[in-house]
């Protein structure tokens, strides 16, 4: 028995040692590690260098740590190659600690690579495991994709995550840009019908100064980083940038607006702005006749007045009746806006095809073929449906009679 | 650890062991007719020793017979032996004295019936027992030209009064605990318990001690199964020495390797008596308050009396919680390593960048940082246990100095490690039975050894091998994960959760269900681990 209770202590003891042998598979200490918090991808300058990668790392002790030495809290490593994990490879090098992208928060492409296409750039995003499909995804409009990602932000300390946050803050009221991963990114390229969307972004400003610390200097900053229109892809390439009305119709159609700002044109100085929330966009379509799809774009919001300048009494339910149909009018203008931009650019990026598909799968296989002609000819039958919900704290405006004048 | 083993099936099991080994020594001792050798004989067997009083006398008055008291002085109750056993015996030896026979057996019988004004009171032929008997407290009463002797039950001295419990404190319930004596221990018991089927059997322990140990049950209530496995197993102990029921734990418990107790200690008598109720069997050895409940379930040691004098809400938040720091307690360091040093991916962005300035110029790696930490903790629990009291506060104001501000100024700690050992440190506090919690707070290393070399796929294993491990237990036949696996409808009433008062009945269906479940695999496996558990040690 002792002999027994001796062999079993042996055996702990070798089998403890095997547990060392194998080291401690891919363990890296944190402070072995720089988190990379943004990507951004420019055309290269040579053929051998196809690709100019920048990696924005965050530089912990400058952004919560005691031993801050006053410097930009994050650095921008940038590497070339003719792949792009090549160029990452090379933007390593000259890193001391391991470029780690489990925490990228954005991808930058640079407007003229995306022009040129992107579908060999995104596979990596896809294949590496160490990315998140999750990751937001951006055109720099005009500009080179590091240059955004070189910018010093007011709030946050990162670049990236000022990035991230001004589209998630603006989605929710005010702007029509919203949330595209790399994964949404992938499936419109993947759809040959139509292509991908991609916020569109740009840094307003002095570009020299906002690198560097003198950005935050002031109480102006001097430059400043902006969310600037959708840019829409035939299948992989760039084919343009929608602002304004075919922006907020692009967003709409998506159904990714919960909420934005709508005017009305009352006559000669007169308007009323309105809030417009719980907007619910659902897109069907009558494919019987897969040859003649008829779409039907149809769209539930509530309004709730925020500024009013004219004279009339707003607190006879006929006004307000009114000006639902007028709301209705104007958000069907913008969804109609967005409609016509795609069959213009020949692109079902608005995802007709989905629709057509979803409702009559067999029909849709006879024309997916030929889709990009019957697109272009669809019915659209826009319908909205608007309901003024109150005028917040007033009812008249103090341009109309009888209240403010005393 | 083989010699032993061969003098246990040598020797003759329980009490008569007891007398075979005594008789070795002093191999023809026993009660002569001659009073002063008898008492010449105790005298010696005892080494002359001081406390041993013996009180000669003279009772009758026609013919006077010379009787002795013998007693242990600090054993007895003095005022028994001075009023009912002296007082009575010279007051009714007198009166009886015209009719005093002469023959020393018709004597004592006299004495017997007459005389003495005691409860409890014995005849002994045999020396061993007389000597037991006199050394347990009770005073012995010798008559010279008889060899027989009378043992009067004054057992007695002094013992610790019952005071508030002081390892397992509640906020509302009963305040009294167990105390030395196992006399008042049964009391305590049946106080809360009037019922005839409470029964109890008395055993000794122990070949030199000669320990007392009470099994107590509920006749019709605890199977008779497993009051036999119990009775058994006690019988089988061959030990010299029971100075605490830990003795008789570690003797009878169904597995020796396990960090797990599969024996429940409580020093409370209402938890003692809730458990008699559902069915299990209490041990109470003379000389210690904690006594023994068998058979137990994990869920057990994570409740507490407060889970059922508080409203059920409140009881089943409380009892999560616990839930809750168990899993801390395993898992507190080793998911910081994992998370850090494998995954760091999992963690969030900001939450991760003021663990990178943390961890800027941190020395160690985070594991040996964890261990260190942990390690530093408990030295420090070690350390504030065994303190006198008048020192205690200094180890918590040093500790607390160290461990929680000099470790993270001076650059070796992160302060984060801190946090996680102090929330592990005190979720180990929040589990109401401190066995559990060492149990914890072992197997937490492992875990940590097992998160630093393979991050969450290490934990992963880990856990898988923890609860084959936990499944695997017994307790007296009863399945240690009971009643969870097996799965019981009926057990999950007051397992992670307590529901109200009126759903929850005491009776031992609870317990039996489960034996019932596998009755014919069981009976077999409990005795068979119990037997490699004790030849283990």
């Amino acid at each position: 028995m002792d002999g027994q209770v001796l062999k079993l202590w042996k055996l702990l003891a070798i089998s403890g040692l095997l547990l060392l042998q194998t080291g401690c598979w891919d363990s890296v200490e944190l402070n072995r590690r720089a988190i990379v918090s943004g990507v951004s991808i420019d055309k290269g300058l040579t053929e051998d260098k196809r690709y100019s990668v920048s990696f924005q790392v965050i530089v912990a002790d400058e952004i919560t740590g005691k031993n801050s030495r006053g410097n930009a809290p994050v650095a921008l490593y940038k590497g070339s190659g003719r792949s792009i994990y090549e160029a990452f490879g090379n933007a390593s090098r000259q890193s001391a600690r391991i470029l780690s992208l489990g925490h990228s928060k954005v991808i930058i492409i640079s407007e003229d690579l995306a022009r040129e296409g992107i579908r060999d750039l995104m596979d990596i995003f896809e294949r590496e495991s160490d990315m998140r499909l999750s990751t937001l995804v951006f055109v720099s409009r005009g500009q080179r994709a590091e240059d955004i990602l070189s910018v010093m932000t007011i709030f946050g300390k990162i670049p990236a995550n000022d990035l991230v946050q001004k589209l998630e803050t603006g989605n929710r009221s005010f702007g029509y840009n919203f949330r595209i991963e790399v994964d949404d990114v992938i499936r419109g390229i993947l759809a040959k019908e139509g292509g991908a969307i991609i916020n569109g972004v740009i840094v307003k400003g002095d570009l020299e100064a906002g690198g560097t610390k003198s950005n935050l200097e002031g109480i102006k900053p001097k430059a400043i980083l902006k969310n600037a229109g959708l840019a829409v892809f035939k299948q992989d390439k760039l084919m343009a940038f929608q602002d304004g009305t075919e922006g907020m119709g692009l967003s709409l159609i998506h159904n990714k607006q919960k909420e934005y700002p709508l005017l009305l044109e009352l006559g000669k100085n007169e308007s009323a702005t309105f809030s417009m929330f719980k907007v619910h966009t659902s897109v069907t379509a009558n494919a019987k006749d897969p040859e003649h799809p008829v779409i039907y774009i149809s769209t539930q919001q509530q309004a709730a007045l925020k500024e009013y300048n004219g004279s009339l009494d707003i607190s006879k339910s006929s006004v307000l009746r009114n000006w639902e149909k007028l709301l209705s009018e104007e958000t069907k203008k913008e969804i109609d806006a967005a409609v016509k931009a795609a069959m213009r650019l020949n692109s079902d990026y608005i995802r007709f095809n989905e629709t057509v598909n979803r409702v009559n799968p067999k029909g849709w296989k006879r024309v997916k073929g030929r889709w990009d002609t019957i697109f272009t000819q669809c019915e659209v039958h826009i319908k909205v449906n608007t309901l003024i919900r109150h005028t917040e704290m007033r009812t008249r405006s103090l341009k109309s009679s009888g209240e403010g004048v005393e | 650890m083989k010699k032993k083993g061969q003098s246990n099936q040598g020797a003759p099991a329980g009490g008569s062991g007891n007398t075979a080994t005594r008789a070795e020594n002093q191999a023809v001792l026993n009660i002569s007719n001659n009073l002063e050798q008898t008492l010449g004989n105790i005298k010696r067997e005892l080494g002359s020793s001081p406390d041993l009083k013996i009180r000669k006398f003279q009772i009758g008055s026609a013919e006077p017979v010379w009787v002795a008291a013998v007693f242990m002085d600090g054993l007895i109750n003095a005022v028994a032996v001075d009023e009912f056993v002296m007082g009575a015996l010279f007051d009714n030896s007198a009166d009886a004295a015209e009719e005093m026979p002469r023959e020393p057996q018709e004597r004592l019988q006299l004495i017997l019936d007459r005389a003495l004004e005691l409860g409890e009171i014995a005849v002994k032929d045999d020396w061993n027992d007389m000597m037991l008997s006199l050394l347990s407290g009770n005073t012995i009463i010798l008559l010279d030209g008889c060899s027989k002797a009378i043992e009067g039950g004054t057992k007695g001295g002094e013992w610790r009064t019952v005071a508030e419990p002081s390892s397992q404190i509640v906020i509302r319930g009963p305040k009294d605990s167990f105390v030395e004596s196992i006399i008042t221990n049964i009391a305590l018991i049946r106080r809360r318990i009037k019922s005839p089927t409470l029964w109890t059997e008395f055993m000794k322990i122990g070949t030199v001690t000669n320990t007392d140990v009470a099994l107590l049950y509920m006749k019709g209530r605890a199977e008779d199964k497993v009051v036999d496995l119990v009775r058994m197993r006690l019988k089988k102990i061959n030990i010299e020495a029971v100075l605490e029921s830990s003795y008789i734990e570690q003797l009878i418990q169904d597995k020796l390797f396990t960090p797990f107790p599969t024996v429940y200690n409580t020093e409370r008598p209402d938890v003692a008596a809730a458990n008699l109720l559902e069915g299990r069997v209490v041990l109470i050895v003379d000389g210690t308050p904690f006594v023994l409940v068998v058979p137990t379930v994990l869920a057990q040691f994570l409740q507490s009396t407060d889970d059922y004098t508080q409203r059920f809400d409140s009881a089943t938040l409380m009892r999560l919680v616990r839930y809750m720091s168990l899993i801390i307690l395993l898992l507190g360091p080793s998911v910081y390593i994992a998370l850090t040093t494998f995954h760091y991916e999992m963690v969030p962005t900001p939450m991760l960048i003021s663990l990178l300035a943390q961890r800027e110029n941190v020395p160690f790696p985070a594991a040996i940082e964890a261990m260190i930490m942990e390690a530093a903790f408990e030295i420090l629990r070690e350390a504030g246990t065994r303190m006198p009291r008048a020192v205690g506060q200094t180890v918590s104001i040093v500790g607390a100095l160290i461990l929680g501000t000099a470790v993270v100024e001076a650059g070796i700690i992160t302060p984060v490690m801190v946090i996680v050992v102090a929330l592990t440190g005190i979720a180990s506090f929040a589990i109401p039975s401190y066995n559990l919690a060492v149990a914890g707070r072992i197997i937490r290393f492992g875990f940590l050894v097992a998160a630093s070399m393979f991050g969450f796929y290490g934990i992963t294993l880990g856990l898988i091998v923890l609860i084959a491990h936990i499944n695997s237990l017994e307790s007296f036949g009863t399945p240690y994960l009971a009643p969870l696996s097996p799965f019981s409808i009926r057990g999950q009433k007051d397992t992670l959760a307590r529901l109200p008062m009126f759903t929850i009945d005491l009776s031992p269906e609870k317990l039996g269900n489960m034996n019932n479940d596998n009755k014919s695999g069981n009976d077999q496996g409990t005795s068979d681990s119990g037997k490699d558990g004790r030849t283990g040690a």
